[in-house]
């Protein structure tokens, strides 16, 4: 009785498993900011532009960056590393800007440099436990080889300071 | 005029098609879940006042009819929420619209193929009436008593001679074609053809243009209009030889006991027997040959719709063809082409510059429509609805040529429509006793006009009328049990506030032209729709001041450009009273160091940009810049910057959604342009610059 039982169970969690498995892998964007390995869904990127002349504006905190002329759109740009409360993105040849879409809401991200596009299983996203000290970041996930990942929180970069 | 006449049928019928497919659309929508939301009654209820109003102008009484019967059906629906019909009715109700939208639309399509409309609609009107009856609980009637009730009154028959007219000299007495339908109509449009020309006259049958019945005896006798000298009949008659369907007309001198038969000198029946192509005998006037409405010559729509999209994807492609031509003619290999290639290769740029410049003027254009077609359109209403009111009332358009967004003028044309009738309606007293007794013209006036500020475009609307009774409004809005606090708690402004609540009408009965209380409510729906606000101002007795704001979501702006550290600003040439050098002995400081220079014997404050924008830059003396003297409407001070680069004509784009949580628009910005270069400049907005920099500072 009792084995039936948890034999069901069993077939349950294959089944769930299965199920997981196609919705929980998400292609992201691997890049580098502020010394960590940083991640974003590429649902939300629309291209990874290098060398574009920013346009400053005046009276906006130091993170904003300014605006850009992405063909003809005005796209404001926002240096993720200050975002996070450290000093301005050094420009290397590296450096570059990834555009995104938040909820239709365009931004420009500058980051030290981008890795790859890689799937991420986000059942193995664990919560940061530092809870309250986090602006930005809202999970992590170790990789294969060790590297810990973390994930950006798109909404909260859509919503400035 | 014709033309005139044209472009307003063009535009009517874009605006009815696009107003019937979205009808369509929702009905669609609404019949698969079998329902109707409050959203969409109100929407049909709009759809249908706007083909009303537009159908009365251009005189398609039919259409103007049948719409007007579907605005009252839904005018109760509306009152009574769609939740008061049962099933069946709602079933029954779906049918209905379906018929009138077929209806509508079979009109249209006949005024785009030049037949003549229906003008047997009274059992369809009888069936919306019915239809209205049995959901409202009152018993169906079969005889409806419709217009055509009106029909059996008498007229004045005898129409085989001449008006009774005393103050004429002179008539014309004219005979329409046969058989070309709707005589009473066609009649009335001559009328106005001649009217529109300038030449004051008075026609008879008086009441052809209502009164469809008045059809019979044009056909039998003609119809008449009588002038006040010969000079203006010769001129009348030369305006008629321009117009269709007329098969011969005669000049009368009253003297006369009997028309004379055929005078010839100028007239020329015109003939033509098939209207369907009807060219002018040789000697067409300098007009050209008039395709008038519901001429035989199919009317197609000149107008076509393109996408926003589209048009903004375009704008970005030339932009970009700009930006790669400019790096195209100034590539540094270039420097290895022999001087003879080089000349050449520049002669080419030279005439690709140019084409692209005109490639980028027109896309630029396609955007920005001058506000006149509305404000045409609006004279026509004054002078429509000036006969119906029986009032005398002036209107004066001021800044017709002020050039907005394609968007923003299709929102602001029905309110801008409302508020006209509003004033005419509501605003000017029906009696100009009362006018002269508060000491005013007798003749009414209004005024619509149009501005541009460096952020907005300034739409208002005066009239010089009755002005609003705070008190009365107050009362009304009692009534209406819309009040949401004590009455005493209201101040005048928001008392006047009241007039944009949703079914508030100070007017009891309602009119052919207003009176629903739709007007504020729509034009308020509107303007907000485009970021803009409006305001209200009125004193009780010397009338009314509609003002509607809207930024500029795109405009052209004349701009001067100035640098200011590695910064280029665009400064609204508008503003710019003139830039000047100065020497530092110019400059007056008060107790806080705060400076300011005398010009033209008043002092004005200066603002350094490099110091309220936090910009580095070389240029910290004052006499080492530029001080350019700006003013806005009752402000006026000193910006000193570094250098002139240059006057250019911009495009206005509003800054991307994440920047507003900085409201950059109370710090002196107004908005970006991107230059020829691909550089961004910014807009400054003097306005608000004065308010940031000095007033809170």
């Amino acid at each position: 009785m009792s084995e039936q039982l948890n034999n069901q169970e069993d077939i349950q969690d294959v089944a769930e498993m299965e199920t997981d498995e196609l919705s929980t892998i998400d292609r992201c964007l691997t890049f580098e900011s502020a010394g960590l390995i940083l991640y974003i869904s590429t649902n939300n990127v629309i291209e990874i532009i290098n060398n574009h002349s920013i346009t400053t504006l005046p009276l906006m905190p130091p993170y904003i960056k300014g605006i850009i002329n992405l063909r003809g759109q005005i796209l404001p740009v926002m240096d993720i590393q200050q975002r996070m409360g450290k000093g301005p993105t050094e420009f290397t040849g590296s450096a570059c800007i990834i555009v995104l879409d938040i909820d239709s809401v365009s931004l420009g991200i500058i980051v030290d440099s981008v890795r790859q596009v890689m799937d991420i299983d986000l059942k193995n996203v664990r919560p940061i436990p530092l809870k309250h000290q986090q602006k930005l970041l809202n999970g992590m996930v170790t990789m294969e080889d060790g590297s810990v990942f973390m994930s950006i929180d798109c909404q909260a970069l859509a919503v400035p300071q | 005029m014709d033309n005139g006449m044209e472009g307003m049928l063009d535009t009517y019928l874009f605006e009815t098609n696009s107003l019937l497919d979205r009808l369509d659309e929702m009905l669609m929508a609404d019949e698969k879940i079998g329902d109707f939301s409050t959203d969409d009654v109100n929407e049909i209820f709009r759809i249908m006042h706007t083909i009303k109003g537009s159908s009365a102008m251009m005189e398609f009484s039919a259409m103007a009819e049948i719409a007007h019967h579907i605005e009252d059906m839904f005018f109760y629906i509306r009152d009574k929420g769609i939740d008061s019909l049962d099933p069946q009715h709602k079933k029954e109700l779906f049918n209905l619209m379906f018929r009138s939208e077929d209806f509508l639309r079979g009109q249209v399509e006949k005024v785009e193929s030049g037949e003549a409309l229906d003008t047997d609609i009274d059992s369809f009107a009888a069936d919306i009436n019915n239809f209205l009856k049995k959901i409202s609980g009152a018993p169906a009637e079969q005889p409806e008593e419709s217009p055509a009730a009106e029909a059996p009154q008498t007229h004045p028959a005898a129409l085989d001679h001449l008006p009774d007219d005393k103050e004429a000299v002179c008539f014309l007495h004219i005979f329409l074609e046969d058989g070309i339908g709707m005589e009473n109509l066609r009649a009335y449009m001559i009328v106005n053809a001649v009217q529109e020309c300038g030449i004051d006259l008075r026609y008879y049958p008086e009441n052809m243009e209502t009164d469809s019945s008045t059809a019979a005896s044009i056909i039998e006798e003609g119809f008449f209009m009588a002038f006040t000298s010969e000079e203006d009949a010769n001129k009348a008659s030369d305006v008629l030889r321009t117009q269709n369907y007329i098969r011969s007309y005669e000049l009368a001198a009253v003297p006369e006991p009997e028309p004379e038969p055929e005078v010839p000198a100028k007239e020329e029946p015109v003939k033509s027997a098939a209207p369907a192509s009807a060219p002018k005998p040789a000697p067409a006037p300098q007009k050209p040959a008039p395709a008038k409405q519901a001429a035989a010559p199919p009317v197609k729509q000149n107008l076509i719709s393109v996408s926003l999209m589209r048009l903004d994807s375009l704008q970005n492609i030339v932009g970009e063809i700009v930006i790669t031509e400019s790096m195209v003619t100034s590539a540094p290999e270039l420097n290895q082409l022999s001087r003879d290639a080089y000349d050449n290769f520049m002669k080419s740029a030279r005439q690709l510059r140019k084409l692209t410049d005109d490639l980028q003027d027109i896309s630029m254009s396609l955007r920005m429509v001058p506000i006149s077609g509305v404000f045409q359109k609006m004279s026509r209403i004054v002078r429509d609805m000036k006969q119906k009111l029986n009032k005398d009332v002036h209107l004066t358009l001021i800044g017709e040529d002020t050039e907005i967004d394609k968007t923003i003028v299709d929102s602001i044309q029905d309110p801008i429509m409302h508020m006209v009738r509003n004033a005419m309606d509501h605003g000017i007293e029906d009696d100009p006793s009362e006018r002269i007794a508060l000491g005013k013209s007798p003749q009414g006036e209004i005024i619509l006009s149009a501005t541009h500020t460096s952020s907005e475009v300034v739409i208002s609307i005066a009239d010089d009328g009755k002005g609003m009774d705070p008190e009365k409004l107050l009362a009304k809005a009692r009534d209406k049990g819309i009040l949401t606090k004590p009455e005493s708690e209201y101040s005048v402004k928001e008392a006047l506030g009241l007039v944009m609540l949703p079914g508030f009408s100070t007017n009891q009965e309602v009119t052919e032209f207003s009176g629903r209380g739709v007007g504020m409510d729509v034009v308020k729906k509107n303007v907000e729709s485009v970021g803009g606000v409006v305001s209200l101002a009125s004193e009780y007795g010397k009338g009314t001041t509609f003002t509607m704001k809207i930024p500029l979501t795109m405009a052209i702006v004349d701009g001067m450009k100035v640098t200011v550290g590695n910064s280029i600003f665009t400064i609204p040439i508008a503003n710019i009273r003139q830039s000047l050098k100065i020497l530092p002995e110019d400059v007056i400081r008060d107790e806080n160091d705060n400076e300011m220079l005398e010009l033209m014997d008043s002092f004005y404050p200066v603002v350094r940009l490099h110091q309220f924008f936090n910009i580095d830059t070389d240029v910290t003396e004052l006499s080492d810049g530029i001080v350019m003297w700006v003013e806005t409407s009752d402000r006026s001070f000193c910006l000193f910057v570094d250098e002139l680069v240059g006057e250019q004509q911009v495009v206005v784009k509003p800054f991307p959604a994440f920047l507003n949580y900085f409201e950059l628009k109370n710090s002196g910005i107004a908005g970006c342009t991107i230059l020829g270069d691909g550089n961004i400049s910014i807009i400054l907005d003097i306005q608000s610059l004065h308010s940031a920099a000095l007033e809170n500072a």
